[in-house]
Formats: structure tokens, sequence, C-alpha cells
């Protein structure tokens, strides 16, 4: 028996990750023609040639850092949240139970790694076979018993068998690309503020609204991206992850434990954030609707809520 | 303009049997897939008996009915060669295995066995990771017989030789035990 809704899911995401990898390059190549359309004034060029003599060097820098993400992206997480390699005769008890959840979906195991941690928390990456991995706290390894941590890593698998992960990492990747871009614009400003009085007022002023314009749809897009993005994921996890085990109320049970305390203090980035089975980096400010509007996460209790109508 | 019309229905028709007939053949293969890691597990097991049976035989030698009845299973389940050979046989290994571990309760010098406590571990943990093998062998096999029984796919089925295949169960008594997920114990 499938859960309802999971293969569909899995559709949705494949078809969403080959369209974020077509409309990214061509919205990079859309910016970069109207920066050429407003600097024509500036190099006294065609808009055309000068868009087309800069086209290689755009697409050659993006490329670069779309393949350094891809192949590098495992090594990058695993530094930004810490984690290290889980093997089987450390902990015997977490690699059985994520080699038997693997096998009952005869599915490849992915990596297990461990944060040095002790709050609750969990997560999953990767975009292939080969980079799939399960990242556990090693707090959420010791406070929940075998019931609980199999649903919270059945959860994880959920995200890994329906491709969630894989959505995940392209997305951050290209919202990284963006930010990178807004941080040069911003760099840029302040360089031309504070140095010497250009002479050309014009093109300066051309520098400072395109500036703003790419940081504005950097932003834009990073938000749709979350959107895009549902946060449906997670009860859908939390679904197939209760469908895997069929203990619900095990999930539950953790989900409630892993809300006391999901602080991991090595995750800086929000971008990482969103990985997680819990928000890692509860913000102090919990009851501003703003949050809740940009939440990586659903709030916990409907989680809970939605699980325990499983039983 | 009619014969191009037929024509096409016709093409169509094809492709569809076509389509109809690959699906088949695919879930059969997966099935099939679906027990090489069942097998794996199997054979550690089959490797796993004898060393468990000689520490039995030094605290329990004349429960000798019982091992020979272990022995036995042992050598049928790896003489059998097809799939449903291996599940009948299989069976029969796992129930006998299930009436040692009963019978071992009596001898407390050989549970405190550091050795014997180390195989049993270790079989269980193989126990477990059968039970998953075991669950998604049957997701498989029951979506391959959905498959051929439903219509319009038994149409095909018939004429093609597609037939229902068996589950793995452990027999009705083990069979409630083992339809709930696999449990660790250390």
């Amino acid at each position: 028996m499938q859960y309802v809704g999971l293969d569909k899911q899995i559709r949705k995401n494949n078809f969403n990750s080959v369209l974020l990898l077509i409309a990214f390059p061509a919205l990079l190549l859309g910016m970069g023609y109207a920066l050429a359309y407003f600097l024509k004034d500036q190099h006294q060029m065609d808009p055309n040639e000068l868009f087309l003599q800069s086209l290689p060097v755009v697409l050659g820098a993006v490329g670069v850092w779309f393949l350094i993400a891809w192949f590098g992206h495992s090594a990058f997480i695993r530094m930004a949240t810490g984690s290290k390699t889980l093997d089987r005769v450390e902990n015997k008890r977490v690699y059985n139970l994520v080699e038997n959840i693997c096998i009952s979906q005869g599915m490849t195991m992915p990596k297990v790694y461990i944060i040095e941690d002790d709050s609750l928390n969990a997560f999953a990456s990767g975009i292939n076979a080969r980079s799939y991995s399960v990242s556990l706290s090693r707090g959420i390894i010791n406070k929940l018993d075998d019931d609980e941590l199999e649903g919270v890593i059945a959860h994880e698998i959920t995200h890994i068998k329906n491709r969630d992960v894989r959505l995940l990492i392209v997305s951050i990747i290209f919202v990284g690309i963006f930010a990178f871009l807004a941080e040069v614009a911003f760099r840029s400003l302040r360089h031309i503020g504070s140095g010497k009085k250009s002479k050309d007022s014009k093109g300066s002023g051309a520098i400072i609204l395109i500036a703003i314009v790419i940081t504005a749809v950097a932003y834009f897009i990073s938000i749709l991206l979350r959107f895009g993005i549902s946060r449906k994921r997670e009860f859908l996890a939390d679904a197939g992850a209760a469908e895997i085990t069929k203990k619900p109320y095990a999930l539950a049970n953790a989900l409630r434990k892993i809300s006391g305390d999901p602080l991991i203090e090595a995750v800086e980035s929000r971008d990482v954030a969103q990985l997680f089975i819990d928000n890692p980096k509860p913000s102090a400010h919990k009851s501003a609707s703003w949050d809740n509007m940009f939440a990586t996460h659903p709030p916990i209790e409907k989680r809970i809520e939605l699980l325990e109508q499983f039983m | 303009m009619p014969v191009l019309i037929v024509v096409g229905v016709l093409v169509l028709l094809v492709f569809w049997v076509i389509s109809l007939y690959n699906g088949l053949v695919r879930l059969r293969n997966r099935r099939e897939n679906a027990f090489a890691d069942i097998d794996v597990q199997l054979r550690q097991r089959h490797d796993l008996v004898p060393q468990l049976l000689e520490t039995v035989k030094g605290y329990a030698s004349h429960e000798k009915e019982l091992l020979l009845r272990v022995t036995e299973a042992r050598t049928a389940a790896m003489a059998a060669t097809t799939i449903d050979g291996k599940i009948a046989a299989e069976q029969q290994l796992s129930s006998a295995l299930a009436g040692l571990k009963v019978q071992v309760e009596a001898y407390p010098d050989l549970k405190a066995n550091q050795n014997f406590l180390q195989l049993q571990e270790e079989l269980s943990d193989i126990e477990n990771k059968l039970a998953a093998a075991r669950r998604f062998f049957n997701a498989a096999t029951t979506e391959y017989n959905n498959s051929v029984e439903a219509f319009p796919g038994n149409l095909i089925a018939r004429n093609f030789g597609f037939k229902r295949e068996v589950m793995f169960d452990l027999g009705e008594d083990t069979r409630k035990k083992m339809d709930e997920p696999p449990k660790i114990q250390f």
C-alpha cells in the first residue's frame, strides 16, 4: 500500500527541479541583458554586442559555481553543521535502524552522519544515490527511544525518497548565487559612494539602480522558492514515515521531544536550516506573523495533531 | 481516409498492448530483484546456524531431535533453487529456529554464555533485516499480482504466461508478529 500523494509529490519535485534548472539560467541571462542595456550609454556600445561579449564570462562563472556546489555541497553542509561520519561499529543501533528502513523500502542506504550537539534535530541532504545522507544530532540519538528514532529516520528517508532533498539543494545553490550577486552589487555601491567622486554621475546612478534591482530580484526569488518548495513536504514526510514504520504515535512523541530543544548552535544559515526536521534556529520573536509567513517549517503542534489522526 | 483511421487505431492498440506487457515484465523483475535482498539475509542466516548449533550442543546435547530438525531445515533451505521453493524451505527453518529459541530458555548456563549471546544477537539482527526485506518483497509481489489480475492487465497476463506469485509469509502463527515493523533488541 502506498501513501496517497507520495508518487505525485515525487513527480512534482522532479518537475520543479528541472524547471529550476531551466528557469534560473534564463533569468540570469535576462538580468545580464538588462544590465547591458542600462550600461550601453556608459560604454558607448550596442547593448546586444555588450551582452554577447559578456555572455561566455557570465555563463562560465555560473557554470563553475554550480559544478562546485553540485559536487561539493555535501562537504559544505557537513562543514556548516559540523557533522561527521557515523560508523556501524560505533553505533550499531542507529546504523541498523537506518539500514532496516532502507531494506524495507528497497532503496540504497544513505550515508549516516552525526552532529555533536546535545539538542534534538536531524536532516537529510544529497542529490543522488551517491550523496544522499541522513544526519542526526547526538542529542536525538541519546534522548529518543528506538521507535521514536525510527520515526525520525523514516521521516528523513521519505524526504530522500520523494526527492525533496534534491530540489532543496538545487534551490539553495541558486539562491546562493543570487545572494552573492546582491552582495557584490552592494559592495560596489558602497565603493562608489565612499571612493573618488565619479565624473560620470549618470553611470554610477545606473549602477546603483541595477544593484537595487538585482538585490530585489534575488530576494524575491528566494521568497518564491521558499513558497514553491512548499511546507507541505514536511506533512508528507511525516505521513510517509508513519506509513513506513506503522507507528505514527512514536513520531508524534519524537516531534514533541524535538520541539523542546531543536537549537543546533553550529547552524548559522537559514538556507541550511530548511533541511532540518524542525527549525534549528528558533527565532526570538515567536509571535511575529512575519516569521510565520517566511517560516521554513510548519508549526510542530499542527504536525503532531495530524500524526495523531493516523491512529 | 477511413482506412487511415483504422490503421491509426490499430497502431495505437499495438502500442498499448506493448506498454502493458512491458509494465508486467518490469513488475515481475522488481519482485525478483526484491528477492535478491532477502537472499542475502538468508545466506547469512545459513552461515550462522551451524555456529549456533555447535554452541547449543555444548550445553543441551540431549535436545537431539530439535537440533536435528534445525540442521535438516537448513540443508533443505540451502538446496532449494526456485523462489517458491526457497520460501517454503525457509519457513521450515524459521519455525525450527523459533522452537530452538523457546527451548534454550530452560538452560541458564547457555543463556549466560557470551558466545551464545553474541550469536543470538547476530541472528536477531539478521531476522530483523529479513523482516524488512520481506516487507519490500511482499509489497512488490502485491503490486505485481494486482497488475496480473486486474483488468486490462489480466488479458495480457493470461496470454503471455504471467501468473499470480506467492508472498513470503512465515506461516500463520508468526505472521502476526512479522507484520509489525522490526524491533531491535540489545
